[in-house]
């Protein structure tokens, strides 16, 4: 790879960048040649994101060297990246509705002394040259979305783009349209224009993708030159690793008992109004722990909600211990002993800008009043204790939580969620983003609750904290349970069965 | 090149507020001299009479507590919907639909006590105020529909109904002639503390007390603080969202119709369409000076109306209104300035990309637990 640093459309070089509370990116490398179309892989949370905004102009990362064309870029500004040649094309478009398709695509970028007819003329013989039919006049608003979608592919084509970042762009899409938009990328490609493709769906990646880079918790793990080289299981298995170094070994089993945790067809709506899950049966016992493997967006965040109480299912029946919660609000099914460590830590788990104490005493403020009075002295206590046992380093405990470390963030969390002794826990993704020792700290607590008798549901998209944890696992796709696992099955068996939905027999 | 960025800051410090407060005015009396000069007044006498009509003596003193119980209301009002994130633009409104049910009650009741008329007339005014949000409120919690927009409207709203009740129904038949209507029973007039000050101070110090408890001491407090910082994390601990913004809007209707009331029976004689005399306005900066805390509402209150009896007075020295105007305005906007220095800090970012790829920081060691 001594190619001289020309050869490369994109080279984003050992990228560092820290939020609070959680890091990004760890020295992570991309570089995509002219005229490819370069996979971007990687669980949620590895850092793809993170590197896009970076070429973007979004971030401004806190270590390393953005390079566009041959020529290394101190972007500061997202104007300063577009002048440079990136489009990018996000999940959620950024149109303006109430405007036209033309009014769009020249919107800050529009030729001087020019009539509206004029311009959408321009446009159209534009969408006419990538086959990118879209009618200049109409507003945005009347469109479907993967009609938004080309009306972005087309704003960046008019500022010139010759790097065209797509995130998720398939996610919106129906097949017919996701397969248009693959001959549309690989025409943008065949002209020397580079595309950086984010997706989940892997069997889209192999169809149109030239080349891949692989993210792992925040570095590069994988480049691949070609990818007719590799095959769909090869690819995904770089994306979860399948080292097997989880931080632990598996915990001896344990004794199961009674049931703790029962989904009886449940069925669900997710955020944009199609069916999320279908016809979910599960149970949890007492002193086991129950994986959920799935490629994102295949239900588990919705299966998360529906068990807490955030999202009412459709059809079908929660229990807790016995005890139908269906109707149950979220704080009356941690009464009966259900805890929840949410994905989105900060912001639903945690409220960022209050203390630490205030945050400590979500679930229990009800308990901690005196008359209509919170008492100060009793959450202060209740806080200090969390923090004691839970090993939370913190500053001051009246100190805005925000400035918490991720690890300790989720220690806290972790640890305001297992005082009311529950008896069973629901974790979505708890050790995604923390740093070697904070993964480990989570890891213990679950593998401890496991032991005192709590039924532990653990959703993750780690694979090998999965197989390092669980004792038996269950395969979601597109919303389904598709298939159940014992603890000594192969890494290979259960990617099988979460790309494909056909678990192998 | 280094680029200056303004960073939210983890903690404010009371005392940094305080500072940031004293300086913000100061620098503004100082750039306020500047004008005096170019005037041709003696900043120094100008300022020695502002200071003393609005601070020395019980006459003075009693004035701008007079003038600081409307603001100090009205800011309580928008500060406890802002407590929750939500904008109260509309005590204006508020105030005169609490003074307009106020004097209905009083024509109705004109043969009672004062003090039982008083405080039936303040119930009244908390109705009111209240009644006027009912609309705002429910499209809020149940629509989403910004209070913003519907709370202002409902101003001119609260202003015409009072003029049309100058003109025909509420018309002072011995007014020769005038529309105007007639005035609140003598006995309704608050009972005088000291000076010009009367007892609705000490409404309004009480309800600031109240709310300033209830808000960070109370599990009721808790709740609404969890759902105006993170409406999610309120989700997750089982609290209602619709009732906590419905709770907080009506409250701050209420507490705006009080002030209406307050303003009506303590140093007005009649309801009139110029009763609330922006004093609903002004009560968002007061909240937003306060940043948005009821025990900073107090304070801001009390320097607000002393600026303003302060700018009042020194017109008598011949200095001109317009002149008077820019100065209190300035010497408010330098605390608003002074609020964004306390709130955030200055940070001058390092060149877009700071080091080269490979150079790594050392990693703090305190920033993870072992």
């Amino acid at each position: 790879m001594a190619s001289s640093d020309a050869d490369y459309a994109v080279w984003l070089r050992g990228i560092d960048k820290q939020f609070p509370g959680v890091i990004a990116c760890a020295g992570a490398d991309l570089r995509v040649r002219p005229g490819t179309i370069h996979a971007l892989l990687g669980e949620n949370g590895a850092g793809k994101t993170t590197m896009v905004n970076v070429l973007a102009g979004v971030y401004r990362p806190d270590v390393g060297e953005v390079w566009v064309s041959g020529r290394r870029r101190f972007f500061q500004s997202p104007a300063d990246a577009i002048q440079a040649g990136v489009g990018m094309v996000y999940q959620e478009f950024r149109l303006v509705p109430t405007l036209t398709v033309a009014e769009n695509i020249v919107l800050g970028a529009a030729p001087r002394l020019l009539r509206g007819s004029e311009i959408e003329q321009r446009v159209a013989e534009l969408s006419a040259t990538y086959g990118l039919a879209a009618d200049p006049a109409r507003p945005v608003w009347q469109l479907s979305m993967g009609e938004r979608q080309r009306v972005e592919i087309l704003k960046a084509l008019w500022r010139n783009a010759s790097v065209l970042v797509m995130d998720e762009p398939t996610a919106v899409l129906t097949p017919g349209e996701a397969a248009e938009l693959g001959s549309t990328l690989q025409a943008m490609a065949s002209e020397g224009r580079s595309v950086i493709y984010i997706s989940h769906k892997l069997d889209q990646v192999v169809a149109f993708c030239d080349e891949a880079t692989v993210l792992r918790r925040g570095k590069t793990v994988a480049t691949v030159d070609n990818l007719d080289d590799v095959d769909l299981h090869e690819l995904a298995e770089m994306m979860v690793g399948s080292s097997q170094s989880g931080a632990l070994g598996r915990p001896p089993p344990g004794e199961t008992g009674h049931e703790v945790l029962r989904l009886q067809g449940i069925h669900a709506v997710g955020d944009r109004g199609l069916p999320a899950l279908t016809d979910i049966d599960l149970t949890v016992r007492s002193g086991e722990i129950v994986g959920i493997v799935g490629v994102s967006g295949n239900g588990q965040k919705e299966l998360a909600e529906v068990i807490s109480g955030l999202r009412p299912p459709a059809e079908g029946q929660v229990a807790v211990k016995g005890q139908d919660v269906t109707e149950a609000s979220p704080s009356d099914r941690y009464r009966l002993g259900l805890a929840y460590v949410p994905e989105d830590r900060l912001g639903m788990g945690l409220a960022p800008k209050m203390s630490v104490v205030d945050n400590s005493v979500v679930r229990s403020y009800r308990s901690q009043r005196r008359g209509v009075f919170l008492s100060m002295s009793r959450c202060l206590e209740f806080c200090r204790g969390l923090v004691e046992r839970f090993g939370v380093r913190v500053g001051r405990l009246n100190d805005p939580i925000a400035g918490l470390s991720g690890g300790n963030l989720q220690r806290l969390l972790l640890g305001r969620e297992l005082a009311g002794q529950p008896s069973v826990l629901v974790a979505a993704q708890p050790s995604r983003g923390l740093d070697v020792q904070g993964v480990a700290a989570i890891q213990g607590h679950l593998v401890d609750q496991r032991a005192g008798g709590v039924g532990v549901l653990l959703i993750s998209e780690d694979l090998d904290e999965l197989l390092a944890l669980s004792d038996r696992l269950l395969v979601m796709f597109e919303g389904r349970i598709v298939g159940e696992y014992g603890p000594d099955v192969t890494p290979r068996t259960i990617l099988g069965a979460a790309m494909s939905g056909n678990p192998p027999t | 090149m280094r680029r200056p960025a303004l960073v939210r800051r983890d903690r404010v410090v009371p005392a940094t507020q305080a500072l940031g407060f004293f300086v913000g005015i100061v620098v503004a009396l100082l750039l306020g001299a500047v004008l005096l000069i170019v005037s041709d007044h003696s900043p120094a006498e100008v300022y020695e009479r502002m200071f003393d009509s609005a601070f020395r003596g019980t006459d003075s003193l009693s004035r701008t507590l007079g003038r600081a119980t409307p603001l100090a209301l009205a800011g309580l009002s928008v500060a406890v919907a802002g407590s929750m994130g939500l904008w109260n633009i509309g005590a204006e409104g508020q105030m005169m639909a609490g003074a307009i049910v106020a004097t209905g009650v009083a024509m109705m009741a004109d043969g009672l006590s004062g003090p039982l008329l008083i405080a039936l007339m303040m119930v009244a005014g908390v109705a009111g105020g209240m009644v006027l949000m009912v609309g705002p409120a429910l499209a809020r919690s149940h629509l989403g529909v910004s209070e913003i927009i519907t709370t202002l409207m409902l101003v001119y709203v609260a202003i015409r109904v009072v003029e049309w009740l100058e003109t025909g129904p509420w018309k002072d038949p011995e007014s020769f002639g005038f529309a105007v209507i007639e005035p609140v029973p003598e006995q309704a007039a608050l009972p005088g503390l000291f000076g010009r000050a009367n007892i609705g101070m000490l409404i309004a110090l009480g309800l600031l007390i109240v709310f300033s408890v209830a808000v960070s001491r109370t599990a009721w407090g808790y709740e609404l603080r969890l759902a105006g910082s993170s409406p999610d994390t309120a989700r997750y601990a089982g609290v209602s969202l619709r009732r906590k913004i419905l709770a907080a809007l009506l409250l701050s209707g209420g507490i705006a119709g009080l002030a209406g009331a307050v303003q009506l029976t303590g140093s007005a004689t009649r309801l009139e369409s110029g009763l609330s005399n922006g004093y609903g306005f002004a009560g968002i900066i007061v909240a937003a000076l306060a940043l948005m805390r009821p025990s900073g509402v107090a304070v801001v209150a009390f320097v607000f109306g002393a600026v303003q009896v302060g700018g009042q007075s020194i017109q008598t020295l011949g200095v001109s209104s317009a002149i008077s105007d820019i100065l209190q305005a300035m010497i408010l906007f330098g605390a608003l300035v002074a609020v964004v220095f306390f709130s955030y800090r200055v940070r001058w970012s390092a060149p877009s990309v700071g080091l080269p790829a490979g150079v790594r920081e050392e990693p703090d060691p305190s920033a993870e637990a072992a």
